[in-house]
């Protein structure tokens, strides 16, 4: 961890209020945290805690009810395309459009001319090893190859930032630790800030720098976990002691806010 | 597999005739094939007019009902609200018979086409609205999300996102409301009109000339063909890739 490197996401006193036949529900409550350029943060939590709410206020979709999220220091107020790419659990692609005509698909719409689009997009099929494919349809693929895909695509306008809500949750255990990997061999050769969030704490652990834990109801960072093991993450690592005891203090910050949960459950019963 | 129908086909028109020739049948309930080509030669003009009535009321009313139909539906579909309030007006009100209303239509609208294609639009409005808002309720919000995160303006969410997305639904609601236009409009001119292909079925019917009456059954077939075949483009158009993902199961 270079402390050197310049802060890419900062949040400050995010906050989001839902309210639900006129009751307001917190959902998000003072999230305060930053995410250094070329970084990988997950973040994990409880389902329902509003990890996926926070992405996309990250990404300027969702506008917060308190604090402000900054991107290069500036106040993001609506989706900044150039700059932040999302990719969802399902991979979201359009299945009239072949696989190229689906990376290209954002291009267009921030106005990239056809050729500079097929260039762009030739070379992000090849970056995810799915050049022989440009030409199917997505129900053609496998879930793993769609979320490949679904990767290239993001990555094709070059935005530095990456915000991934829980995206290999549908794939099968093997295939999910396969597209680990590959993310992480992407993420090395193209440089990104990526925000990863997952209900799988070994995934977390095994692919980021930093982990930020979160409670549910109000969705709180309860603690950064900075693991500091070693890169290039093979998947030994899993085995170590400093994994197994990484993994086990997020564990207990998780299931401990699982007990409060029922028992609020029971309150409110 | 096409020599096959053409025997089938002669071999059931052949019957057909055959009883007719031998008075199996009364006349006055079944024409014979050759009686119904003998109408044609006799009448075509007078059947082409009525076939230029119905097909103008047709195409008035699709194109009125297919992009009432879609945009109703759509925003219904989009805004929570508007769907919650219009939804179920729209489910019950297709379940109305309404035919009953024509004579109403005819009060307000005259004798002439427009009442019939006052009453096909609102025949074909319903499931073409009700199919769209269903098609674009039932898409996942992410897709939407990632239209607003490319930098989509809330124009291309809809044209380039949504509206592909739901064109399965769409356009199975487009298949039952152009049926039941072309329906509404030949049992609006057989009920009361100045002209038609249903205007012609009647007007025969109420002189005993049954080979007219089998004829103007044929024209009405051809209008609703003549619709489906249109459909059809238009599925082959937008929906390739759904017949490769059925073809592919």
């Amino acid at each position: 961890m270079t402390s050197a490197r310049p802060i890419v996401i900062e949040t400050r006193g995010l906050g989001k209020i839902f309210s639900i036949d006129r009751a307001p529900i917190i959902a998000l409550q003072d999230i305060s945290f930053t995410v250094q350029e070329g970084g990988f943060v997950s973040l994990v939590g409880p389902s329902g805690c509003g990890k996926s709410t926070l992405l996309q206020m990250l990404a300027g979709l969702v506008p917060s009810t308190a604090g402000q999220v900054l991107v290069d220091g500036l106040i993001l107020r609506e989706p900044a395309p150039d700059k932040i790419s999302v990719m969802f659990q399902d991979a979201t692609l359009l299945p009239w459009k072949r696989v190229a005509e689906n990376i290209e698909f954002p291009l267009e719409i921030g106005g990239m001319n056809a050729a500079d689009r097929r260039d762009r997009a030739a070379a992000m099929l090849s970056l995810v090893g799915l050049t022989e494919f440009a030409a199917r349809y997505p129900h053609e693929l496998s879930g793993g190859m769609r979320q490949r895909i679904s990767i290239a695509r993001a990555l094709a306008p070059d935005p530095r930032i990456l915000l991934m809500d829980e995206p290999f949750g549908a794939l099968d255990e093997q295939t999910r630790i396969k597209m680990g990997h590959e993310l992480l061999r992407i993420w090395s050769r193209t440089g990104k800030t990526i925000f990863f969030i997952t209900h799988s704490l070994t995934e977390a652990l095994f692919l980021s720098d930093v982990v930020l834990v979160m409670s549910h109801r109000p969705g709180k960072i309860v603690d950064v976990i900075v693991a500091g093991l070693p890169r290039p993450r093979t998947y030994d690592i899993i085995g170590s002691a400093e994994f197994g005891a990484a993994r086990n203090r997020i564990w207990k910050l998780i299931s401990q806010d699982d007990d409060t949960d029922a028992s609020e459950g029971m309150a409110s019963l | 597999m096409t020599r096959r129908r053409i025997i089938l086909i002669v071999i059931i028109l052949g019957s057909w005739e055959a009883v007719c020739r031998f008075n199996i049948v009364v006349p006055l309930l079944l024409a014979s094939p050759s009686e119904i080509i003998g109408a044609l030669i006799q009448s075509w003009p007078e059947y082409l007019v009525a076939l230029r009535f119905t097909v103008a009321e047709i195409a008035v009313a699709l194109a009125v009902a297919w992009s009432l139909g879609i945009v109703t539906g759509t925003a219904a579909g989009m805004i929570p609200f508007l769907g919650a309030a219009i939804g179920p007006i729209l489910v019950s009100l297709f379940a109305v018979p309404l035919i009953t209303w024509y004579p109403l239509f005819m009060v307000w609208f005259g004798i002439g086409m427009t009442s019939k294609i006052v009453y096909a639009v609102v025949s074909g409005f319903f499931p073409i609205a009700i199919n769209t808002m269903n098609g674009v309720r039932g898409l996942d919000h992410r897709y939407f999300l990632f239209g607003q995160a490319i930098g989509c303006s809330r124009r291309q969410v809809i044209f380039r996102i949504l509206l592909p997305m739901a064109m399965p639904s769409i356009v199975s609601g487009l298949r039952i409301g152009t049926a039941l236009i072309v329906i509404a409009v030949i049992v609006a001119e057989m009920l009361a009109s100045l002209g038609g292909i249903g205007y012609v079925i009647s007007y025969y019917r109420s002189i005993y000339a049954t080979p007219h009456v089998y004829l103007g059954i044929l024209f009405a077939l051809a209008c609703a063909l003549l619709a489906n075949w249109g459909l059809g483009i238009l599925e082959r158009r937008f929906m390739h890739w759904r017949e490769l993902q059925i073809g592919d199961r």
